[in-house]
């Protein structure tokens, strides 16, 4: 199997009449956007689970929300007037591209973080001590619940974002790639630069902010931390509003990338940035970050690299977790952890 | 006086809340046409409008709510004190509601197209939610009757606290609720032999006349909910007996649906098997898939098993729409002509096909049954109740976990074919998550491990949707709301598993064991 494997990667490669290197170029750059939002949606999963050790099913439900209230604050800024003589058409949006992408993504973050917040007072926090079955039950009622509500609420059609002039989809820079040239997406740059600063923030936080310590302290032993002083249920609140924050962020990435978008949109996201957290070592911050890339690289370059349909994609995502679960269940980075902790 | 306030300004914010949600996901409308159908008051004849005085009714049940809910928990009180609550509640959702309402309508009548954001809020439904008159007239409509009748509630509730009838009924409900299955009196009649027959035999009776009388429509509903069963009746020994918590069963239901569906369909391959073999089958094929996935992940823990089985059935339904598996599957065309029962060349009727089923139910209740009363199925419990406790004493857990997995897989192979020969098609987007999520519905909010709850959590899930039409926009979105409250309220269930309890002994049975020993 693993030779067969081996084979099929080699030819695919380096075999006659296969893709050239600029098609691999565009494969490594769909890769590396992917997987920063995957990243930042699987960090949301290891945060939650390091706390209170269950799966939050909802998650991408959350993202998902944020992907809407995102959609929505652009289309406000895209219909307020803004004229300026060179333009008498021209909107808020494309005047001061900036700051409405910086309040977009503040109205997509925040959504989620409020989302997420109520998730856990109201789905999870009754629960909290009840057997391990429950709470996950719970959470994938309230994914249920989510998901039906936007299609209730928005309706089940597709819609498009409405990006600012500067960030349209399908401009971006032009790179020389073994004689021909492949697209750096603006969006796409964009996308990974701000998930990497997303990254970097939350390691600081985690790292070097009181909170940071708090959250790892109960992560650590809940009636220890309590013991300390800490505030367990309000440092519980900040973990799923910080996740919410990130999945946030990363829906309003998805939005403004990749354009289309509908209810659906949280469900897959969800599912495969938690195979990346489970790939990184559940937990473990790192992990989900180092897991949400490569996720996104074998989601890219995998279906190519194996002489796949693309159809096939999601495919390869689900087997990965699968076999992760069955060789390596701590993950790559994971350490083994405790039967309490299992 | 504080915590009255307290009580009255969150029920108040919970209740505009929801208000203000119902009415953007339209189901306010919904809800008073509902009303309207009850009561037999569809349509105002002279203006052609929809009358609106079903709205005011449901206005005033969601006030009476709100009051009620204001004074929950407070028990006895001055009586000013509890209108004051009551008062404040009704205030607070009025305003909330008097905002949406004015916003949503002054928005619409200014020509802003709402609905191309919020699809239940075209101009139509809005100008009946506006009693056909102003926005602001319309919204403080709302305000009175939302205060109003959440002071009504308030002072009902007020009255029954009074008289502790309220309580007092309400306790012996709850009580009476959980406990009418233990009255032994009359679940020792149903011990005996003779009595259990005869009981069986109207049930028999009842049923065989049933499909005959109740016309094809109904065929069909029950035939749905009977399908349901079957499943909801496998995964039962996966998630309610062994504790395995498995997302993917829709991978058994398509497994087997397509194999039937393959080996009886003209197309693509034309095999025409005989169907009765065909259903065997497609229970063997099944189970294999089960064995096939069972063996390499069964030691995982909850969580990750859920996640891994979800992942596996979103699998098998990719594979089946596949380009790759086209030649095989027909690809998302799906397969159609599937084989119908026939007895010896003579097609079944709906009335046929419903005694099947009600057969193949009756068999898989009675299988389910003889389970969980045997060594095997107390085993399960072990390992569900405690892993290792259970290896501990002795229970090969990883095998009777594998047995659990493939009896559930052959229960879904079952449902599968029939579903695929009832529906004489077999497609891709038969076999969604949302299959699974509906199973696991069923056996959750029936009662994990209890087969009448099985059967009441299909009826109450599938039966009663198909009833209400209306509600159909609403189903998932109430299942999911369903689920996360039945985690909360009843994690047991609606009519959970009855289990061997050892009493406490009595006080005096105690006392009497004290003297006993000091003698």
């Amino acid at each position: 199997m693993v030779i067969y494997l081996g084979w099929r990667v080699y030819q695919t490669a380096f075999g006659e009449g296969t893709y050239g290197p600029d098609t691999w170029m565009r494969f490594l750059i769909t890769g590396l956007v992917v997987g920063g939002m995957y990243a930042l949606i699987a960090i949301g999963y290891t945060l939650v689970y390091g706390i209170l050790f269950m799966i939050n099913f909802a998650h991408g439900e959350v993202m998902m929300l944020g992907t809407f209230a995102g959609y929505f604050v652009l289309e406000v800024f895209s219909a307020i007037p803004a004229p300026t003589a060179a333009d008498p058409n021209m909107t808020f949006l494309n005047a001061q591209p900036v700051i409405a992408l910086i309040l977009t993504f503040i109205a997509g973050a925040g959504v989620s973080a409020l989302i997420g917040y109520l998730l856990e007072k109201i789905a999870y926090r009754p629960l909290r001590g009840a057997p391990r079955l429950v709470p996950l039950i719970s959470a994938i009622g309230a994914s249920i619940f989510l998901q039906n509500a936007a299609q209730l609420l928005f309706g089940p059609q597709r819609r498009q974002y409405q990006n600012p002039d500067l960030l349209w989809r399908g401009t971006g820079w032009m790179i020389p790639v073994g004689g021909k040239e492949v697209m750096l997406t603006y969006t796409g740059l964009f996308s990974f630069v701000l998930s990497i600063l997303l990254m970097v923030g939350l390691v600081i936080l985690v790292k070097k902010t009181k909170l940071g310590k708090s959250m790892r302290a109960v992560a650590e032993n809940k009636q220890a931390a309590a013991l300390m002083g800490i505030d367990v249920d309000s440092v519980i609140s900040k973990t799923f509003i910080i996740s919410g924050f990130l999945a946030g962020s990363a829906g309003v990435m998805w939005g403004i990338h990749n354009g289309l978008f509908n209810h659906y949109v949280g469900f897959l996201p969800g599912i495969k940035a938690f195979t990346a957290a489970v790939l990184g070592g559940i937990g473990n911050i790192p992990g989900a970050m180092m897991g949400g890339m490569l996720l996104g690289l074998f989601e890219s370059l995998g279906p190519a690299l194996l002489g796949l349909d693309f159809q096939l994609k999601d495919v390869i995502a689900f087997t990965i977790l699968i076999l992760v679960l069955i060789f390596r269940p701590s993950g790559l980075l994971g350490e083994a952890l405790s039967e309490e902790k299992v | 006086m504080k915590t009255t306030l307290k009580k009255g300004l969150s029920s108040g914010v919970v209740f505009g809340i929801v208000f203000i949600f119902l009415l953007l996901i339209g189901f306010i409308n919904v809800g008073s046409t509902m009303i309207g159908d009850l009561l037999g008051n569809t349509e105002n004849v002279t203006s052609g409008h929809l009358p609106v005085n079903n709205l005011l009714l449901m206005l005033a049940l969601m006030g009476l709510l709100n009051g009620i809910s204001a004074r929950r928990g407070l028990g006895e009180d001055k009586w000013w004190k509890a209108l004051l609550g009551g008062l404040l509640a009704g205030l607070i959702s009025g305003i909330l509601a008097w905002l949406a309402i004015w916003l949503t309508g002054t928005l619409s009548m200014q020509g802003t197209a709402l609905q191309d954001y919020l699809p239940s809020m075209d101009p139509e439904e809005l100008n009946f939610l506006r009693f056909y008159s102003t926005p602001i007239a319309a919204a403080n409509t709302y305000l009175i009757y939302f205060a109003a009748f959440s002071v009504a509630g308030a002072a009902l509730s007020w009255l029954f606290s009074i008289r502790g009838w309220f309580t007092k009924c309400w306790q012996s409900c709850k009580s009476g609720v959980v406990n009418w299955k233990g009255t032994r009196n009359i679940s020792g009649v149903f011990e005996n032999r003779w009595v259990m027959l005869v009981v069986f035999l109207v049930v028999a009776v009842i049923l065989y006349f049933l499909p005959i009388l109740w016309g094809s429509y109904w065929n069909y509903i029950m035939g749905t909910v009977a399908i349901y069963i079957i499943l909801g009746l496998g995964l039962n020994i996966v998630v309610g007996y062994s504790g395995q918590l498995v997302l993917g069963y829709v991978a058994f239901f398509a497994t087997g649906a397509y194999t039937f569906a393959l080996l009886t369909a003209p197309t693509p391959h034309g095999i025409g098997l005989n169907l009765w073999l065909a259903v065997g089958a497609s229970m063997v094929v099944s189970t294999l898939t089960g064995l096939l996935l069972g063996l390499p992940i069964l030691n995982l823990r909850g969580d990750y098993l859920a996640i891994v089985t979800l992942g596996f059935g979103e699998i098998t339904r990719i594979l089946i729409r596949s380009d790759l598996l086209t030649a095989l599957t027909n690809g998302p065309k799906g397969v159609t002509d599937v084989g119908q029962p026939n007895w010896f060349g003579e097609v079944f009727s709906d009335v046929n096909y419903m005694h099947l089923l009600l057969l193949l139910v009756l068999i898989a209740l009675f299988i389910a049954k003889r389970l969980k009363d045997s060594r095997t199925g107390r085993a399960w419990v072990a390992i569900r109740e405690d892993q290792t406790v259970a290896q501990a004493t002795g229970i090969n857990t990883y095998r009777y976990k594998i047995l659990a997995l493939l009896l559930g897989a052959a229960f879904a192979g079952l449902a599968g074919a029939l579903f695929a020969s009832r529906n004489q098609f077999a497609g891709p987007e038969d076999f969604t998550l949302m299959v699974s999520i509906n199973v696991l519905c069923i056996v959750i909010v029936g009662g994990m491990g209890s087969l009448p709850g099985i059967v009441l959590g299909a009826f109450v899930l599938k039966g009663l949707p198909e009833l209400l039409r209306e509600l159909e926009d609403y189903r998932l979105l109430v299942f999911g709301a369903l689920l996360v409250v039945m985690m909360i309220v009843r994690p047991e269930g609606l009519w959970p598993a009855a289990r061997v309890k050892f009493k406490k002994p009595s006080e005096k049975q105690m006392k009497d064991l004290a003297t006993e020993v000091e003698k």
